[in-house]
């Protein structure tokens, strides 16, 4: 009974497991041109954020076509609801991946990252393309257990962010202005495409349970 | 096959009573087209105009033209009975002939058009009420009566029995206003797919009915009591729906007024 319909859904929700993918691997390719002062993989990163837009804007006109003409209700609604929240989100981390790419392009040939804080970087840089991988399994399997697990992957890079800010601020790292800025923003970068991919995590919550979680988790984020 | 309908400043009268006035739209092939509007406006009127029942009623008449493809419907020489036979209607009511079998039920508008024998009979039968969903629930119960079944299995009966002629329109008028809401899915979904071969004409009260099942939609309304019937505004659903351009449709679709 009304297929029509129910394919519309389901292609919202792939719609959001392509985005996830091609933000996940941005990210990944942004932490390389970062590191690696690798101008061909940040112009990638930069290029391929438009098709990530143009899922987002197919994705919004999906629903806003499925609500305007389909009355969803119950866990369709909440779909398509998470659906817009989760497109955001994922958007989001792309324009963050962007960001990153472009500091890497604006430094090249020279290199973003001093040795001091290659470590740092590199453990930043994977563990955002983890959770921004994670965002997406949970998008497409549903699976409330790894949705929990992001939240906790979230702190591991506000550790991180913290860390990188204590460097930066220790007078005995002489980084130069220019340097410093940037790492600060690319370290605020990660943290926030981060936060990005755990309010994915509450929205599946939500679309699963129904329930939305607890604002005080939100508010400690 | 499925037609064009071209309305062209089509006026509609009961008596001296102008029931719609100068409504002019295109209906393409292979669509669904829903009209909507508040009670009186006109939408069930126009559709009778469609195909030549409006003047059924005494002293209706109708004037301006209706195309159908490049035939006009009102032009001399027409014969009303020909155009009702491309032209098929589905009613608000389920109305099966109540004495006939199913299988009579659906064989009467061939029978009728000089079709015989009965292989020829019980393949379209078996094709028609395969068209209307219908098939696999009265398959062994076709010599019992059509008034024995539900609502919604009467409906789509009445489907079967209007596409058995092989239409290439089929007007609805509020086909599902006196089913639940399963049947009302299950009509729908036939709509969606009659519309490979049929062009669509829907009369609903019910918004989000047209909203799911038409590709189009025309809203009418009138300015007051006595006032006739007009066509407002016809665009994609998906327009209407989300963005209308007329200030009028929107009310009327967000519950403002009507």
């Amino acid at each position: 009974m009304r297929d029509t319909y129910h394919e519309q859904l389901a292609e919202v929700a792939d719609g959001l497991i392509e985005m996830s993918r091609l933000v996940g691997s941005a990210v990944s390719k942004a932490t390389t041109a970062l590191l690696d002062a690798d101008l061909g993989a940040a112009e990638a990163v930069i290029t391929g954020d438009e098709a990530v837009n143009a899922l987002y804007k197919h994705i919004d006109q999906s629903a806003v076509m499925l609500l305007a003409r389909q009355q969803p209700v119950a866990s369709d609604l909440r779909t398509i609801l998470t659906g817009l929240r989760m497109s955001n989100d994922l958007e989001r981390v792309g324009d963050y991946a962007v960001h990153i790419a472009k500091v890497a392009r604006r430094r090249h040939p020279a290199s973003v990252v001093p040795v001091a804080l290659r470590s740092t970087m590199l453990e930043m840089g994977q563990a955002a393309a983890r959770i921004a991988v994670k965002a997406g399994t949970v998008i497409a399997t549903r699976d409330l257990t790894l949705a929990a697990q992001l939240l906790a992957d979230d702190d591991t890079i506000d550790d991180l962010h913290a860390s990188l800010l204590q460097a930066l601020l220790d007078r005995s790292n002489d980084f130069g202005v220019e340097a410093t800025i940037d790492l600060a923003l690319v370290g605020r970068y990660y943290e926030r495409l981060a936060d990005h991919a755990t309010s994915i995590s509450h929205a599946v919550t939500y679309l699963v349970t129904g329930e939305h979680t607890d604002p005080e988790s939100y508010a400690a984020e | 096959m499925a037609k064009r309908i071209v309305a062209k400043d089509v006026d509609a009268y009961y008596g001296a009573f102008k029931a719609i006035e100068g409504v002019s739209l295109t209906i393409e092939p292979k669509t669904v087209t829903a009209l909507i509007g508040p009670s009186g406006c006109g939408k069930s009127t126009f559709l009778r105009t469609l195909n030549r029942m409006h003047e059924v009623i005494p002293g209706a008449r109708v004037e301006g033209s209706v195309l159908l493809d490049e035939e006009d419907l009102y032009a001399p020489g027409i014969d009303a009975v020909a155009v009702r036979r491309t032209v098929g209607m589905v009613f608000q009511r389920p109305n099966p002939f109540p004495t006939m079998s199913i299988y009579d039920n659906v064989a009467a508008g061939l029978r009728l058009n000089g079709i015989k024998g009965r292989q020829r009979l019980d393949e379209a039968v078996e094709r028609s009420l395969r068209g209307a969903n219908l098939w696999t629930e009265v398959k062994d119960r076709l010599g019992k009566p059509g008034a024995g079944l539900s609502g919604g299995q009467q409906q789509r009966l009445c489907i079967a029995r209007a596409i058995a002629v092989e239409p290439q329109v089929l007007l609805m008028d509020e086909p599902c206003s006196a089913l639940d809401p399963i049947s009302t899915l299950a009509i729908e979904d036939l709509m969606t797919e009659l519309k490979d071969r049929y062009t669509i004409v829907i009369v609903t009260h019910n918004m989000q009915q047209a909203a799911r099942v038409s590709d189009t939609t025309g809203f009418f309304t009138i300015d007051g009591p006595g006032d006739p019937g007009r066509l407002v505004e016809i665009d994609t659903t998906q327009k209407i729906f989300s963005n209308p351009s007329e200030k009028r449709t929107e009310d009327y679709i967000t519950g403002r007024f009507g």
